[in-house]
């Protein structure tokens, strides 16, 4: 009797139920090596970064959006800091955002023609999808609306009423901005769909070098 | 150009399918069994079953002079199925894994058979005389993940596999006493077992989906999750490759290769159609699809439709247009496409399944 | 506000159909076990890279593809609590219903108002493009929806404070 108490006292926390046995096996396929799925990569510091995107805004005030975001595409930031990472993004958005909706098929198309060319596109393709990802979507559409910040749902407080008018007292204007530069980033996408495929999409996925 | 000559089956995923030697007899793994089709006529009809597997039948080869047919499955087990007066015999292989067999192919000899595994690792099957019995040796290092894909080089030697950690690979599967020494090749000279010959990464980690040696066995093409196929040409033993051409399509990825000489590669996967590529050391492209979009039935026909029955479907089904058809004959991936009629090193015909459980032979 | 819904929706469409291509897989860890890996994430390489697609901050949809399975999660649009409270209870009804649907998933992530797990399973039953017009007829859908919803509830609201105050005149 002792002994099934002292046991039950044992296993009454379970805590030990939640161990993953598997991350502990260096052979398991739980510790797959990632980082042996890509060639190593240059590492780019953040003042490489800021260096790479002044050279582009220099291209893109000399009237050359094509060179501009060429030169952002073929200095894609794989391996870096966070900081880094970040800045290349913006250069890249600030490039999509200077060049018009008219150019854009043509110019996908002239890039998509040229050796390194179909490359290009890929990482383009990997920094459309980041720029959507960061959640922080207002940073490059304009500094008005992270001043007022955008409530999540989370945060929202039950109201009594719960009959508040729509738009009454509500910071629309965020949602607004950074839906601004959400759409740039989408009618680059399907231009780039257009002239690359899905397989861009593909290749997007599979890759692990990530921007 | 002849039209494709379709066999629907039924309405399950084909994983892979085998014709024998005549191509009278077609082999499908279908869930858990193996079933044999006979020609009949034009048509093929179930003539028997093969019952032993108790999870998915994963792959399944017909040796096309013994006519031993070779399936494995999830469940972790391949077995050899020997034909007799009565109908086949089974007999259990002894693979020595502990998950799922994704894929078999017998060499060209037909002494061995390779079962690729989730285990991480490839086993090369042969037949021991003394046992009474097919046993294995491992293939292990350096395989990191699930092999998806072998092929045999025509030297049944040299196996090529693919595996999900995005590497295609070429490994010695020399065997003393079975095998006879190979003549020394570019991809190596002396070639004991687990010899790695070649080690190749896809550009983009895409999982490699299919491997193939050209008929020459001098070039290795291999498929990927990227959407790429990649065509390796071997220098010399232990010296980087001569050439590696990468071709990154628009399209989405492939499943399944084969070659048609020593300049053309057929390949075909989600996009439920095959395509050609052309080309040599200098360089790869798309060339087209195999099969043609207007064929007479298909487009013209469908448009000139009644107003009657127009308004009939949009009362009856609620909708306009009839999309839920694909302009391609298969309807869903195709899984694997083997080669059905040759002519020397060049594929006349292919045969192609697809996970709608459609059978289609093609005149390339 | 059309004129940004059908780039939007055209990305998710392009996206889900390179995302789509899934095959059968079995556990690298369990034993004669097949599990979505989307979900088990017990082998790092054969998941992909999620990606995101996003109209602005409040819609957005999460795409986790690996070899066997993919997650799609949705963030409705959510204008006020009205529409928070009604995406909430609508999503709910949703969810419990889930096996009538095949590809609902009960729970949805983090972030998200509603998932779907589509795996090889379905992807060989079904065809692959009407799984993608599914997912894109539900979002169009579901906006108008739930701007319906509160149209209807702001007006049934109307008429009970009108008759609940009528004594008062």
């Amino acid at each position: 009797m002792s002994i099934i108490q002292q046991h039950t006292q044992a296993t009454l926390s379970d805590a030990w139920r939640t161990i993953n046995i598997d991350a502990l096996d260096p052979d398991s396929s739980v510790n797959f090596d990632v980082s042996s799925l890509s060639t190593p990569q240059p590492e780019i510091s953040e003042a490489d970064a800021r260096q790479i995107a002044a050279q582009v805004r220099q291209l893109i005030r000399g009237g050359d959006p094509e060179g501009a975001l060429r030169g952002a595409l073929e200095n894609p930031v794989y391996n870096g800091p966070e900081l880094a990472k970040d800045t290349h993004l913006q250069t890249v958005i600030e490039v999509l955002q200077s060049i018009k909706a008219s150019e854009m098929t043509p110019m996908l198309q002239r890039i998509y023609g040229t050796p390194g060319g179909p490359e290009c596109l890929d990482v383009l393709m990997k920094y459309l999808y980041k720029g959507m990802a960061s959640t922080s979507g207002s940073s490059h559409g304009g500094a008005s609306s992270s001043a007022r910040g955008t409530p999540t749902p989370r945060n929202m407080t039950p109201q009594a009423t719960g009959f508040s008018q729509i738009g009454a007292g509500r910071p629309g204007a965020g949602g607004e901005s950074t839906g601004g530069a959400m759409s740039v980033l989408l009618s680059w996408h399907e231009k780039v769909v257009d002239v690359a495929g899905l397989g861009c999409i593909g290749r997007v996925m599979t890759d692990f070098r990530r921007v | 150009m002849s039209a494709p000559e379709v066999h629907h089956l039924f309405h399950n995923p084909i994983a892979d399918h085998s014709f024998s030697a005549d191509r009278k007899t077609l082999a499908i793994a279908r869930d858990t069994t193996v079933e044999l089709y006979g020609k009949v006529g034009n048509a093929f009809k179930l003539k028997d079953e093969l019952k032993g597997h108790d999870k998915t039948v994963t792959s399944i080869d017909i040796a096309p002079n013994s006519g031993r047919i070779v399936s494995c499955s999830q469940d972790r087990n391949a077995i050899v199925w020997e034909p007799t007066d009565q109908g086949y015999k089974p007999t259990l292989v002894l693979l020595r894994i502990n998950r799922a067999a994704t894929f078999v192919r017998w060499s060209p000899n037909e002494t061995k058979f390779a079962v690729g595994s989730g285990d991480r690792l490839i086993a090369i099957c042969y037949f021991e005389e003394e046992n009474d019995w097919w046993v294995s040796k491992h293939l292990k290092k350096p395989i990191r993940s699930t092999i998806t894909t072998v092929a045999w080089h025509p030297n049944s030697v040299l196996l090529a596999a693919g595996s999900t950690d995005a590497h295609a690979r070429v490994f010695s599967s020399f065997i003393k006493g079975v095998d006879a020494r190979p003549d020394p090749s570019a991809w190596g000279e002396r070639l004991p077992f687990n010899t790695i010959c070649g080690e190749y990464l896809n550009n983009s980690a895409g999982w490699v989906h299919s491997v193939a040696f050209s008929p020459s066995g001098d070039a290795l093409a291999f498929a990927a999750h990227d959407s790429s196929i990649t065509v390796v040409y071997p220098s010399a033993p232990e010296q980087p490759p001569r050439a590696v051409v990468t071709i990154n399509t628009q399209l989405l990825p492939f499943m399944s290769l084969i070659w048609n000489g020593e300049a053309e590669i057929i390949a075909a996967g989600y996009d439920c159609e095959a395509f050609k590529f052309k080309g040599n050391e200098g360089g790869w492209q798309l060339s087209g699809t195999v099969e043609q979009k207007s064929r007479p039935g298909m487009g013209g026909d469908q448009r000139e439709e009644s107003a009657l029955n127009m308004f009939k479907q949009m009362d009856l089904k609620g909708k306009v247009k009839d999309d839920t058809q694909l302009k391609t004959v298969h309807q869903n991936t195709i899984t694997m496409i083997r080669p059905y009629q040759t002519n020397g090193d060049a594929v006349t015909k292919f045969s192609s399944s697809g996970v709608d459980g459609r059978i289609v032979v093609w005149t390339v | 506000m059309s004129q940004s819904l059908r780039p939007y929706l055209q990305a998710v469409r392009s996206s889900l159909t390179a995302a789509l291509c899934l095959s059968n897989f079995a556990s690298q860890t369990a034993e004669r076990h097949n599990v979505p890996e989307v979900e088990a994430r017990t082998s790092p390489e054969v998941l992909l890279t999620p990606l995101t697609v996003a109209r602005n901050e409040n819609e957005r949809v999460l795409i986790e593809p690996s070899i066997n399975s993919i997650r799609i999660s949705i963030k409705i649009k959510q204008a006020d609590e009205i529409e928070h409270i009604l995406v909430h209870k609508f999503t709910r009804f949703l969810t419990q219903r889930a096996e009538s649907f095949f590809i609902l998933r009960r729970k949805p992530i983090k972030g998200y108002d509603i998932s779907f797990l589509i795996t090889n399973f379905h992807t060989e039953e079904m065809l692959k493009h009407k799984l993608v017009d599914f997912i894109i007829q539900f979002m169009e859908e579901v906006d108008k929806e739930i701007s319906e919803m509160k149209l209807f509830l702001n007006a049934r609201a109307r008429f009970v404070a009108e008759s609940f105050l009528t004594p008062f005149d």
